[in-house]
């Protein structure tokens, strides 16, 4: 299907897609729809569910494993093996006194 | 409480405020950051509002040295930034990146979405970053890096 600006479609016979404006790089849409659905940029949609994924719990030697393998190549031949102890160490905040280069 | 780290002791100060939450996750409002030496570079996102939720995360020059994302908009206007002058990584604001550990695969960040933070206002969102380039699953290690994790 091709449309023009100031042409749509229908999807079934609530819901109305509106061709608005057309410009080189970006596409003006207006939606007609029942209330119950929602609509939801794609990029939203993708986020949540990398997110759900992110969000599992991950055993403490991966997260041992992860931190040595990210912190080796970066602290050259300073980079020390730290043994998969307990998360002991003190906690620090991160807050406007961060001043690093995070 | 927290996912990792057993009972926390925190100020105002540490806390940053997220009004929308993030997607998949919109009533959480409120998270903390910590660090510690022993997980460098390694920042875990705890939630304040569910103890049992807790993100990892790395700065996104950790994932990506070359990383730039650029923030629509919208999101500018929640962090309550402008970009004259432009924000600051490090001293006005920090670029967090989450992680997602599988299984199957290797670990992997989402360049496409971070997680930005204004360090004086204290406000949070994770930025959607509309045909950036960016990957929502980009490997954090080089091949040669995969090691098995014994």
């Amino acid at each position: 299907m091709r449309r023009r600006a100031g042409e749509g479609f229908l999807i079934g016979v609530d819901i109305e897609i509106d061709i608005l404006e057309v410009s080189p790089t970006r596409v003006k849409i207006g939606i007609v729809a029942p209330d119950a659905l929602q609509i939801v940029r794609k990029e939203v949609v993708l986020t949540r569910q990398e997110n759900l994924t992110a969000s599992r719990t991950a055993p403490p030697q991966t997260i041992a494993w992860l931190s040595r393998t990210l912190s080796k190549p970066r602290q050259g031949a300073s980079a020390k093996l730290t043994a998969v102890k307990d998360l002991t160490d003190p906690i620090r905040f991160v807050s406007e006194s961060t001043k690093t280069n995070l | 409480m927290s996912k990792y780290f057993g009972e926390l002791d925190y100020s105002t100060e540490a806390v940053f405020q997220f009004p929308e939450g993030i997607p998949g996750f919109d009533d959480q409002t409120a998270f903390v950051f910590l660090e510690q030496s022993q997980t460098h570079p390694l920042v875990f996102m705890q939630s304040l509002v569910h103890p049992g939720l807790c993100f990892i995360a790395v700065p996104g020059l950790v994932a990506d040295p070359t990383y730039h994302p650029d923030l629509s908009p919208e999101d500018l206007a929640l962090l309550g930034l402008s970009l004259d002058p432009a924000p600051q990584t490090g001293s006005d604001i920090l670029c967090l990146t989450l992680v997602t550990v599988s299984e199957q695969a290797g670990p992997t960040v989402n360049l496409a979405s971070p997680i930005v933070l204004n360090l004086r206002n204290r406000k949070g969102v994770q930025a959607i970053l509309p045909s950036s380039g960016y990957s929502l699953r980009q490997p954090l290690l080089a091949q040669g890096d995969l090691v098995p994790c014994s």
